[in-house]
């Protein structure tokens, strides 16, 4: 317990520690919202049915998060620990792979999540944007998408060679996967091939999900994408405590 | 005294390298045993294998009574490790580093008086990662011995030290010792393992070649030891020759080198001197040493270029 408490304070420190994880973890989603509504705005358009560009769009920019967050951050920071020896070391200790696994968890996932509840506070409290589904259920999958997205982090970490392959890996999925969500850009402008086969990937389901909420859809026509990542939840949690190593 | 180590046709391959080949020793509790050998000797490969951090493929390994790859915990609770090569997580201060591994164990040391008695307490605030190579040495030192470990591998200890920090670690060291903890070390240093280990441990080519107290390894290969020095007037070549334990001595003009058998020839020598009044100048001694042993034993240097 004491381990745990300590492990918490200091991933808590070392983060806050690096301009780049801060910025990402912490100041992005928030600054995008501020940086959409200046441009956008939040005036009624017919494209929006009616609603504003934040009303339709605020919600989807989680999804820039948890997916930077899953494919670069975590597997680069756990790589790059792996490759300089630092994991080694713990494991000349009694220390548990899962305690300090958790304590990571925790702190990303409040940093996280913070982020996101910040960018909504500021789309519906600065730029007037409204849901109409219920807030808790959206924030609920908010939550859920930063924890999917985190294991998947996990799992890269624990299948990848090095910090380089991660650092690549992440930056060749991140944006077309960004793009395929329609988390930046509207998915109705894409062919539709693409749009197909962007509904394979989980980001797009969970931008689809948040959407769906925020637009006060009912949880009842959404068991698609809760199964969807909740099955990718699943596997990369299982591929992440079969396959962690400390070195 | 009972066993803290005991270890038993260790062997471990990498491919067709045989790191390890087939090594056994006993090391006792409160003992400092040094594991000695040139540059891919394979002493890393041994102590990771005694740690438990590296499979053998072969032989026993007991340390504190347990198989170290078995009772995984116990021995990590029981034992500190300084490995070769070792980092920290980036951006976290010394004193984070301490109080974090702190955190791992039931009852652990002291790590404020750890961070003093190893230099480092105005250190305490400073990040890893700035810290200059030996300090960082020091405060890998210092994690080895965070939960206070009956028994503490320190591979390469003073590597990167100026001469001041490794005296300090030296005592560091001696201190553990007296408070009966158990140390096993490799080094480079002959010195080092000359001053500090009770018992060594030479390996070559991942086996052991030899075995004991410093003292007894040097005698046993019977070299000789040689005194050099200068002299004011004509060396007496025959007096000095006649002195017990002398074998041999070579004069040219007024320099001499006197070779010997035994630790009291000098003294023969001085009284010679004496004797007949003549002054002497320059004086050097050359014992044999660990070096020495290593080529005898192994009919090459332990380190490439260096001859003795
Ligand atoms: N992980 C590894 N994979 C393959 N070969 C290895 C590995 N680690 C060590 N070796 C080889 O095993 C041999 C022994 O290496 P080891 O590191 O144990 O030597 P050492 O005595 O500690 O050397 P040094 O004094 O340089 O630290 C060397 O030939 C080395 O190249
Ligand atoms: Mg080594």
């Amino acid at each position: 317990m004491n381990a745990f408490r300590q492990l918490v304070g200091i991933q808590a420190r070392r983060t806050m520690r690096e301009p780049a994880a801060v910025f990402f973890m912490l100041a992005f989603a928030p600054m995008f919202a501020v940086a959409m509504g200046l441009i956008f705005g939040n005036e009624p358009v017919a494209q929006f049915g009616g609603r504003g560009y934040l009303d339709a769009n605020l919600v989807s920019f989680t999804a820039i998060i948890v997916v930077i967050l899953g494919l670069i951050i975590v597997p680069v920071d756990i790589l790059s620990q792996r490759d300089s020896g630092a994991l080694r070391r713990f494991r000349a200790t009694p220390l548990r792979p899962g305690t300090y696994v958790a304590a990571d968890v925790l702190v990303r996932f409040v940093i996280s999540l913070t982020s996101i509840v910040v960018m909504l506070a500021i789309g519906i409290l600065a730029f007037g944007a409204r849901p109409e589904g219920n807030l808790g259920s959206v924030l609920l999958v908010a939550a859920l998408g930063v924890v999917v997205f985190l294991a998947v982090g996990y799992a890269l970490a624990a299948v990848l060679p090095s910090q380089g392959v991660g650092q690549a890996l992440g930056n060749i999925l991140v944006f077309p996967l960004i793009f395929l969500s329609g988390a930046a850009v509207p998915l109705d402008v894409l062919p539709d091939d693409v749009r197909r086969v962007a509904q394979v990937s989980p980001l797009t389901q969970l931008v689809e999900l948040l959407r769906g909420l925020w637009d006060g859809q009912p949880w009842s026509e959404q068991w698609v994408p809760v199964v969807v990542l909740l099955g990718l939840l699943a596997v990369a949690g299982v591929v992440a405590s079969r396959f962690f190593r400390w070195e | 005294m009972s066993t803290a180590i005991r270890c038993e046709g260790v062997v471990k391959h990498y491919g067709p390298v045989r790191a390890v080949d087939g090594v056994s020793f006993e090391v006792q509790r409160g003992e400092i045993f040094g594991v000695i050998g040139p540059n891919g000797a394979g002493k890393t490969t041994l102590l990771e294998c005694l740690e438990g951090l590296r499979s053998r493929d072969g032989g026993v390994v007991e340390v504190l009574g347990v198989d170290p790859e078995r009772e995984v915990r116990e021995v990590r609770r029981r034992t500190g490790v300084q490995l070769q090569s070792s980092a920290l997580p980036s951006r976290i201060t010394v004193g984070e580093a301490l109080a974090l591994f702190a955190s791992f164990y039931e009852r652990p040391a002291d790590w404020r008086a750890l961070l003093t008695r190893l230099g480092l307490e105005e250190k305490r605030d400073t990040l890893v990662e700035k810290l200059s190579g030996g300090q960082r040495q020091r405060v890998f030192v210092a994690l080895a011995l965070v939960n206070d470990p009956e028994v503490v591998f320190l591979d390469e200890l003073t590597t990167g030290l100026d001469p001041q920090s490794r005296h300090a670690i030296w005592d560091l060291v001696r201190d553990l010792r007296d408070q009966g903890t158990t140390v096993l070390l490799t080094t480079h240093f002959m010195e080092e393992a000359e001053r500090l280990c009770d018992r060594v441990a030479i390996v070559d080519h991942g086996t052991v070649v030899a075995l004991g107290t410093v003292d007894d390894l040097v005698a046993s290969i019977d070299a000789e030891s040689r005194l050099t020095f200068s002299v004011d007037g004509r060396p007496p070549v025959e007096q000095l020759q006649a002195v017990t334990g002398v074998t041999r001595v070579e004069a040219t003009g007024d320099r001499v080198v006197v070779h010997g058998n035994g630790s009291r020839f000098p003294q023969g020598v001085l009284g010679v001197l004496a004797d007949q009044d003549l002054r002497m100048r320059d004086l050097r001694s050359d014992q044999p040493n660990l070096e020495d042993v290593f080529l005898t034993l192994t009919g090459h240097a332990m380190r490439e270029g260096v001859v003795s």
